[in-house]
């Protein structure tokens, strides 16, 4: 009924009926709301509470390990924000790091390696190809394994690096840099002829090989599509070089490899040897050898007839022309980090006759990837004098020398000579006077005495006397001229 | 004005208990503060990164989200201090558990969780494949990760990598029967030799000092198991894996070797190496293959020394405590026939041929699921 919309404690006016009919409330008179069984109750059920409460905490205080896991709490972001500010969990999916023909367009991050040893002198060069590089450096991360080094590398290094990423513009940043730090003990030498002695290869290529590996494995993550080698002492290389390669979408894939050479030495030579093409030869070579013998190219001691990348080159050839290849050379090899985290390294043992790089290559073909070289897309290595160069440079140089003291000494004999004729010379022309002067006392003699007409004669005759002794003197002269 | 009827008569007992409840709760419930203080397992220095960009071993700082982002760091890793001794925990040594995971199981996790190494040196590494069984596991494992990551600070492992990838393999069924058949054997270890390198290769990291290789499907192993296998300083190191079963001759439970790659050669198996052809394998526990290895599973004795060592020349990969050394310097598992042999028993050959030797424990058991 409406009626009770107006019953609010009013008496409804209008209505003629009495006041027992009226609905009325006593606002003003206590009530209580409960039961005493049930504020009885009620005391119970917090006594049980607190009850429960004290014996969990005791529990919990006793038992930490039963303690329910309720997330990090509101109080832990001022008590331990460093902590929960730590990422712990990483998830990644390899399938996106396959590694593509058009990369920097996908993103692809590369990882760019180089192993360094008393490296300091080449690393001026070294940063800007670095910073010339077209690739975005944002997708590139540096590692480099500084080992056995008595110069200042690792200073240096440092000090560029941080030249390098104190770039103003976050693209011209490289991502991830790391440097690690390991001696393994060499003993050989890094100078040229050391190096390259035949004797010293395989323990050489062996200990290379391991710094290789060391690296790679320290610095591989799971979001690198490609890995790039690089040598720190490489001259000259185009700045595209990274999508240069990364176009032919190849496994394994190196440019070749040239280095300058003075003119005396027809300035310019194949460089890298370790990139070719398997030949029967070698390999029947390869089966007579023992399990630990590597087999070294460029040396006569092995004569394997190889087909090499490095000779196959032609100036005018296309440069984005390709060759299956079984070995590989270290200076500059692009590789998809599948490669790697597949499981092919650089063998520091001998893996089918092979150590190092052109044990990779063989490795990787193994696995059945892709190994290509360019012969006509070329960079160039630093030219390092060799010390047969040097010897040669120093013959050269004696030959210079003997040549210019020869002459020298030819020079100092001409003049003596013309000292010499000059001396003559000199006393044809004080004689000469001399018997001008006598002549032209004897004319004026003659003169005095005689008359006009074979006066006249004489004078002719005596003029062409002169003219004959004018004429002598450049006969005289010739010798000096000489 | 008087106060609120509920304020007025309330027993002040009632405001000290829920003072202590409040305090309690903070303290007891959230131990993340105190553990860290009081506890001696503070999280190390120099193991933090401080970039995204960074080995996935290690835990890395967020930044704050505002702001814009420094230049990524230049980082120099120390790696001539890196060592691998047979006191690992005092050294303060990282050891990375790394596990090709097809199947989650419990147990599994259970028993990772129970190793009494410092969980804070402890790096996990899964690689699952993309099947709808690799589905299922990634969806098992990241439940618990996400619960053990956030849990109690002690039990917290110091960093998890969960990588996918596509299998090779076309095996379809990962069943028992299936699995262990001869001719699907060499894709499929092959297959297996390749997961597990992508594992370690792009999981190790510049701060590794060991590697330990546990298979999903380990369920039962003592919880010193790191310090024990540690304690030999052994470069490749193997316990025996076996399995429970019910035996119903006897009528009770019982166990029976599992794991047979970890085997001494024998000159039988040479020969029939030197007779094969490139690209055929070797393989251990198949009647028509007779290699005549002595095998270690069968050299086990529980009545003799638990701690004694045996040279092996091939392992197996079920656990496998393995210094990261070995592995850096090129160690991997050969996803082709190496010496005719692949994966795990081309490891321990790849190994001999870098100069760094295995060796197994046959008394030392630790246990396979039974399916």
């Amino acid at each position: 009924m409406h009626r009770q919309a107006y019953s609010n404690g009013h008496a409804f006016t209008s209505s003629s009926a009495g006041r027992s009919d009226t609905f009325s409330i006593q606002p003003h008179k206590f009530q209580p709301r409960s039961q005493p069984a049930l504020r009885r109750r009620q005391l119970w059920i917090r006594r049980i509470l607190a009850g429960t409460s004290l014996f969990l905490l005791a529990f919990f205080f006793f038992f930490p390990n039963l303690r329910p896991n309720l997330g990090s709490g509101p109080l832990s972001y001022w008590t331990s924000t460093e902590d929960s500010q730590l990422e712990t969990v990483r998830y990644y999916d390899l399938n996106n790091v396959q590694g593509t023909a058009r990369g920097w367009e996908r993103e692809e991050r590369i990882l760019l390696c180089a192993p360094l040893r008393d490296a300091a002198p080449h690393l001026d060069m070294f940063f800007s190809h670095l910073q010339n590089l077209t690739y975005p450096h944002n997708l590139i991360d540096l590692a480099f394994l500084v080992g056995d080094s008595k110069d200042n590398t690792i200073q240096k290094l440092t000090d560029k690096l941080n030249e390098l990423q104190a770039d103003k513009d976050p693209k011209k940043q490289f991502g991830e840099i790391s440097i690690m730090e390991k001696d393994f003990g060499q003993k050989v030498n890094q100078d040229v002829e050391s190096r390259h002695g035949f004797a010293a290869q395989a323990g050489r290529r062996k200990s290379m090989a391991q710094a290789r590996n060391w690296l790679l494995s320290a610095a591989l993550r799971p979001t690198h599509s490609w890995v790039y080698w690089r040598d720190v002492d490489v001259e000259t290389a185009p700045f595209s070089i990274l999508e240069d390669l990364m176009r032919h979408n190849k496994d394994v894939i190196v440019p070749n490899v040239w280095r300058p050479l003075p003119d005396w030495l027809g300035g310019e030579q194949p460089y890298d040897l370790n990139s070719w093409q398997e030949s029967e030869t070698a390999l029947a070579l390869a089966d007579t050898l023992d399990e630990d013998a590597v087999i070294v190219e460029g040396y006569a001691e092995y004569a394997t007839w190889r087909p090499h990348l490095a000779y196959l080159r032609d100036p005018y050839g296309d440069p984005d022309m390709e060759m299956e290849i079984d070995g590989v050379g270290g200076v500059s090899i692009l590789a998809k980090a599948k490669v790697f985290r597949s499981g092919v390294h650089f063998p520091a043992f001998s893996f089918e006759k092979h150590a190092e790089t052109e044990g990779f290559g063989k490795m990787a073909k193994r696995m059945k990837f892709s190994v290509v070289g360019l012969p006509h897309y070329t960079i160039w290595h630093l030219y390092e004098p060799s010390v047969d160069d040097i010897r040669h440079m120093e013959e050269m140089e004696k030959e210079r020398k003997a040549k210019e003291a020869e002459e020298q000494a030819k020079k100092e004999r001409l003049d003596k000579i013309k000292d010499q004729f000059d001396s003559k010379s000199s006393d044809w022309e004080k004689e000469k006077a001399q018997v001008q002067n006598m002549v032209q006392k004897e004319k004026n003699e003659a003169g005095k005495a005689k008359v006009d007409e074979p006066k006249k004669q004489e004078i002719h005759e005596a003029r062409g006397e002169e003219d004959k002794k004018k004429a002598e003197p450049p006969k005289q002269e010739a010798p000096k001229a000489e | 004005m008087p106060y609120p009827r509920s304020l007025r008569r309330q027993n002040p007992i009632t405001y000290v208990l829920a003072l202590i409840l409040f305090v309690g709760f903070f303290l007891f419930f959230f131990p993340s503060g105190d553990d860290a203080s009081s506890g001696s397992t503070e999280r190390r220095t120099g193991s933090l990164a401080s970039n995204v960009l960074s080995p996935p071993s290690l835990p890395f700082r967020k930044s704050k989200s505002n702001e814009p982002a420094p230049a990524p760091p230049i980082v120099h890793y120390y790696m001539n201090n890196l060592t691998t001794s047979p006191n690992p925990v005092e050294n303060e040594e990282t050891v990375l558990i790394l596990t090709p995971l097809a199947r989650f199981y419990q147990e599994y996790w259970d028993n990772l969780l129970k190793l009494s190494y410092p969980h804070d040196l402890i790096s996990l590494g899964f690689i699952i494949p993309k099947t709808k069984e690799g589905n299922a596991a990634y969806t098992a494992l990241q439940a618990q990760v996400t619960k053990t990551q956030s849990g109690a600070k002690n039990k917290r492992f110091k960093s998890v990598t969960i990588l996918r990838q596509d299998t090779e393999s076309p095996l379809q069924s990962q069943n028992e029967a299936e699995r262990h058949k001869m001719e699907n054997q060499k894709a499929r270890r092959a297959a297996m030799a390749k997961a597990r390198n992508s594992l370690l290769f792009t999981t190790m990291g510049p701060a590794t000092s060991w590697v330990l290789w546990m298979d999903a499907d380990i369920v039962e192993y003592p919880p010193n198991l790191i310090q024990d296998l540690a304690a030999y300083d052994a470069p490749i190191i193997a316990p025996n894996c076996y399995q429970r079963y019910y035996n119903d001759e006897k009528k009770s439970m019982d166990i029976r070797p599992y794991d047979f790659n970890n085997w001494v050669d024998s000159p039988t198996a040479k020969e029939l190496g030197a007779k094969m052809g490139k690209d055929d394998i070797l393989l251990e526990g198949y009647a028509e293959m007779p290699t005549f290895r002595s095998l270690m599973a069968h050299l086990y004795d529980g009545s003799a020394d638990p701690g004694h060592k045996i040279k092996l020349d091939g392992v197996g990969g079920a656990v496998l405590l393995v210094k990261a050394d070995v592995h850096r310097d090129g160690a991997m598992f050969p996803a082709f026939p190496f010496y005719h042999l692949i994966e795990t028993e081309g490891f321990a050959k790849m190994a001999n041929r870098l100069n760094w030797e295995s060796f197994g424990l046959p008394n030392y058991l630790v246990y396979h699921y039974n399916e």
